[in-house]
């Protein structure tokens, strides 16, 4: 078991984080030996984690990261609720696909972020507002995922099903919804990206806390390790939920599970 | 004596959408025997399968009816099952998980079900790989599943859609004798689309062939050759005579569709 071995074993790991390490130092070494900068405009890795080590220190930091993920928790959760089924009944009925079908495509084209002022006029600035914002933004990837999943379902595992003597709801629960899953989560993807959108630029637009607010605050006051904080940990917090959605696509879908390392 | 299966007078136009009608089957009539094994043979298109999807229940005939076992078809039945070509096998279910399928269907209990699932799969040779996904087995092995599926149920009918046509030539040699042993052992009675005048002729009792579309029974081939049959018969003089005589039946068909290439 030498050096290689262990190389080999976690070439991805270990080369992901040389490139991360490496851009650091790079930003590092660049700003305090080549080039002057101006704290005002620009910062750097030091300055980033002192600033860093003092806000997870304090409580602010925590208070306005509880406050986002509610609304966030909202919006996404309400999106999921109602995205699937319509999704799911848009592929299925002809009919609604056809009613609606215009209606949504232009929705999820157009940028939804352009509302946010009527959102939040409407709904105020509270967790409300920012909750409709982020299902808004979340609920067509839902929608249409799970459309496109149901359309694309394979029609001689609906034939199969039917000769071995399933109904309607066999086909449901053995067929479309299994194949459909997959789909499903590539939408949540899309999804969680959306949906932080969402709640930052409701935080930007009106309010008084909440990471967003956070970030256009230490913004607009020149604290910009402190912006970078910001930043760096709604990075952090896709990047866990995305792995999070992998993880549990692993679960409820093992042979995905290996399909994928083949 | 009634036939075990029989179909009068079957007619089916299938009307797509924004296309002009097709029709797949017209005046087609065919008796089957109990325990027979029935290939039927024809120029790709002729509407074999259809004819196959009709008597599974999944179409239903413009005019005419089939009637098995003195009791009219209307729609997917126990006591048929169907082998597709394409396998069709759930990609997200196990071997063991696929074979149940029919069964589950049935609302048989789940430790039967297991039990019964183990024994086709132990028939079928795939003994070991139950936990196996569809994407980790070869084709012939994926086939050998939808066999396995298909007889879990145990149908009186075994329907086979060009169950081999997506195997390599080797498998499908292997595969046709162990549906023979497979047959010989559990006396179902077997419908069989095949393209191959070869396949036909070597495990029939009887080969139809169908005319070019619309389709119907052109002419009904006994095959005379003892049971059981092993490769070294497909070399006989007397094999040869047979192929030869479904070829010629089925020569004017291709000819008349413009695809008399050979094949």
């Amino acid at each position: 078991m030498g050096v290689k071995r262990i190389y080999e074993e976690y070439q991805r790991p270990i080369l992901g984080l040389i490139s991360l390490i490496g851009l650091v130092a790079v930003w590092e070494f660049t700003v305090t030996y080549v080039i002057e900068f101006n704290p005002f405009f620009f910062t750097k890795p030091s300055h980033i984690a002192t600033a860093t080590k003092e806000l997870l220190l304090g409580d602010r930091l925590w208070r306005d990261l509880a406050i986002s993920s509610r609304a966030f928790l909202w919006g996404f959760t309400t999106a999921v609720i109602v995205g699937i089924p319509m999704g799911a009944v848009m592929g299925w009925r002809t009919r609604v696909e056809y009613t609606l079908d215009p209606f949504f495509t232009a929705l999820y084209a157009s940028p939804l972020v352009a509302l946010a002022p009527l959102i939040i006029l409407i709904f105020g600035v509270g967790l409300t507002g920012k909750a409709v914002l982020v299902f808004l933004l979340a609920v067509f990837p839902f929608i249409f995922n799970t459309y496109t999943g149901v359309k694309s379902t394979d029609q001689l595992l609906i034939n199969v099903v039917r000769a071995f003597g399933g109904k309607e709801r066999h086909l449901y629960v053995n067929v479309i919804l299994p194949s459909t899953l997959p789909f499903i989560v590539a939408g949540a993807r899309l999804a969680i990206g959306r949906g932080i959108v969402g709640v930052i630029v409701g935080e930007f637009y009106a309010a008084s806390e909440g990471i967003g607010f956070a970030i256009a605050h230490f913004g607009d006051t020149y604290r910009l390790p402190e912006m970078f904080v910001g930043i760096i940990i709604l990075s952090i917090i896709a990047v866990l939920l995305t792995e999070a959605l992998r993880k549990f696509e692993l679960i409820i879908a093992p042979y995905r599970a290996e399909m994928e390392t083949r | 004596m009634v036939p075990y299966i029989r179909a009068q007078n079957v007619n089916l136009t299938f009307r797509p959408k924004n296309r002009d009608p097709v029709t797949a089957l017209q005046g087609l009539s065919l008796e089957v025997g109990r325990g027979e094994f029935l290939s039927l043979v024809g120029p790709s298109g002729c509407g074999k399968s259809t004819f196959l999807n009709v008597l599974l229940g999944l179409l239903r005939p413009d005019q005419g009816e089939i009637h098995l076992d003195g009791k009219k078809i209307s729609g997917p039945g126990y006591e048929r099952a169907m082998v597709f070509q394409e396998f069709g096998l759930l990609p997200w279910r196990t071997v063991l998980a696929n074979v149940e399928l029919g069964m589950e269907l049935k609302g048989v209990p789940a430790s039967i079900r297991r039990e019964r699932a183990s024994e086709l799969i132990n028939l079928v040779g795939l003994t070991g790989f139950e936990h196996h996904y569809p994407h980790e087995l070869s084709g012939g092995m994926k086939q050998r599943v939808g066999l396995a599926r298909a007889l879990a149920t145990d149908p009186e009918v075994l329907l086979m859609d060009e169950p081999f046509a997506a195997l390599d030539a080797q498998t499908r040699d292997l595969m046709q004798a162990e549906l023979l042993q497979i047959w010989d052992r559990t006396k179902k009675t077997v419908i069989f689309v095949t393209h191959s005048i070869e396949e036909a002729a070597y495990l029939s009792d009887r080969v139809v062939v169908v005319t070019s579309r619309p389709g119907r029974a052109k002419k009904l081939i006994d095959i005379k050759l003892p049971r059981p049959r092993d490769y070294e018969m497909r070399l006989t003089p007397e094999f040869n005579d047979i192929k030869a005589t479904i070829w010629n039946s089925l020569k004017d068909e291709l000819i008349s569709r413009g695809i008399g290439d050979g094949r």
